[in-house]
């Protein structure tokens, strides 16, 4: 294994200052769950690792009543100094059983610390209950000691085309915040992928936090993981869906389709989304959004799976993670 | 180049001279002469490295050792009593026949006990999942989710029998 220098900042600032410093020979580094595999193997032999580790607030789960308050674009917060509930990274036991309560009815915003491990995710009753497809793909990546280990920001840095976390936050439209040499910078998920491995973090740049807005009341959610085994398994492809319905219950006013897998980077269809929204939630519209979702999909042939039947699984796990998330059972008793 | 990292394993406050490319395993087996954890797969796959670090479970084969300061590590020789009385889940892996060649078995107690901290009362699909990261290649896997499954039993009805390592942090020169 090829020698660095593990260095651990104290605070952002410093963080950003090394990595300025080191330019491309440095790694940023959380819960290295990849990044040390992939030293150990020679695939990358970076000088530096920078870590995330002792960085304040990088390890939090924070959420704001249904007002926004506390959701994007609230302005120059620091991550240190932001208030809210900090998870003890003490002998809790992955506890994220610590989170503040105080939902309103309607949901909340959501901001993640970057080094939030997935367990925390996983085991958060809170984000189990509002962003559904979030906790259902936290708990559904690699085996509980990655998911203790291996965080959250770390997922989407990696930008790999089966990022379980990434494909869910899509559904929310979720946005990231860098922090940099230049300030502070939040940018849609979306748009930070520009293909596999590869995203507009520069290299002197921290993710330092996952905001989700509240996406409002009667919102139904959920994530797929296509896989040959149950457990300890990269998605063979995945998919996620979020429907928010109008006053009338019936009515779906946003729709959100995701695909991990199904392109170089998670996506989402938008011709699928377009289809949905303004429309009843049947399963009629339904089959017809994945079929147009199944169209658009970029999927291509790997040894984990074929691309005809990663077309034909999109038709089939579309409605299937919409019935999952109980979206079809309430427009019926509604 | 070495760093310096304190923490505390099964107890003891113990400081380690390391490389900054040891991986946490390392520490233990060669830094402080503890080898009941083992090297399987060494990327994070086999769970056969398991510890429990902050208690959580974790491969400590691709944990960086000085990601470790500051951190409370237990290992297999932090499980049984000071006077050798073993805990509910060993005597329990014993009594199912969850031990075949042994290899995954430290693993396999650690990743057992951080679940039975976190959920004293584990149903058959909690146990699955919290092992799930720890292969057993003699497949023994139904005799350790009933040594799991009576080893929580047990603890219900004597909670005291493993609360040893998880919550001592007494001070101990290296």
């Amino acid at each position: 294994m090829a020698s660095f220098e593990f260095l651990t900042p104290q605070t952002l600032p410093e963080a950003v200052d090394l990595l300025a410093s080191w330019g491309e020979e440095a790694a940023v580094v959380a819960g290295a769950t990849d990044l040390w595999v992939n030293i150990r193997s020679g695939k990358l032999a970076p000088k530096a690792l920078v870590s995330l580790r002792a960085l304040p607030s990088m390890r939090s789960l924070r959420h704001a009543g249904g007002d926004g308050n506390g959701g994007p674009g609230d302005g120059a917060r620091t991550p240190g100094a932001a208030t809210g509930t900090t998870l003890p990274g003490g002998a809790a036991g992955g506890g994220a059983a610590s989170i503040a309560a105080g939902a309103s009815p309607s949901g909340g915003a959501l901001t993640i610390g970057a080094a939030t491990p997935h367990a925390d995710i996983e085991d958060s009753l809170w984000v189990a209950e509002h962003f559904p497809a979030l906790q259902q793909a936290c708990a559904s990546l690699g085996s509980r000691q990655v998911r203790n280990v291996g965080t959250l920001g770390g997922n989407i840095c990696n930008a790999a085309p089966c990022a379980d976390s990434a494909t869910a936050l899509m559904l929310y439209d979720a946005t990231v915040v860098l922090q940099g040499p230049d300030g502070e910078r939040e940018l849609p998920l979306g748009e930070f992928f520009i293909g596999p491995g590869q995203t507009r973090r520069g290299p002197a740049e921290v993710l330092t936090q996952i905001r989700v807005a509240d996406p409002g009341p009667r919102t139904y959610s959920g994530y797929l993981k296509h896989t040959r085994r149950k457990g300890v398994e990269l998605a063979m492809m995945s998919v996620g869906a979020r429907v928010t319905l109008a006053e009338d219950g019936l009515t779906v006013r946003r729709a959100r389709i995701s695909l991990g897998v199904c392109a170089p980077t998670p996506t989402c269809s938008a011709g699928g989304e377009l289809f949905l929204e303004g429309k009843p939630l049947t399963r009629e519209n339904v089959a017809r959004a994945a079929e147009i979702a199944a169209e658009e999909s970029r999927v291509r042939d790997s040894w984990r799976g074929k691309a005809w039947y990663r077309r034909e699984m999109i038709r089939v796990l579309v409605p299937r993670v919409i019935e999952q998330s109980g979206a079809f059972a309430a427009v019926e008793t509604r | 180049m070495d760093q310096v990292v304190r923490l505390v394993v099964n107890g003891d406050a113990v400081t380690a001279r390391v490389e900054s490319d040891w991986n946490l395993l390392r520490l233990l087996r060669e830094g402080l002469g503890l080898q009941g954890t083992k090297e399987g797969c060494g990327a994070g796959e086999c769970g056969a490295c398991t510890v429990i670090l902050d208690g959580a479970a974790v491969n400590s084969c691709i944990f960086p050792a000085v990601a470790a300061e500051g951190a409370e590590v237990v290992t297999v020789e932090g499980l049984a009593a000071p006077d050798g009385t073993l805990h509910p889940l060993q005597q329990q892996f014993i009594d199912k026949g969850a031990v075949q060649c042994g290899f995954c078995t430290p693993g396999m107690l650690l990743s057992a006990k951080a679940l039975l901290d976190r959920i004293p009362d584990p149903t058959e699909h909690q146990i699955k999942s919290a092992l799930a990261g720890n292969l057993c290649r003699c497949t023994g896997y139904n005799q350790i989710i009933e040594a799991v499954q009576a080893a929580a039993a047990d603890l219900a009805a004597t909670p005291a029998a493993g609360a040893r390592a998880s919550s001592e942090t007494e001070e101990v020169p290296a």
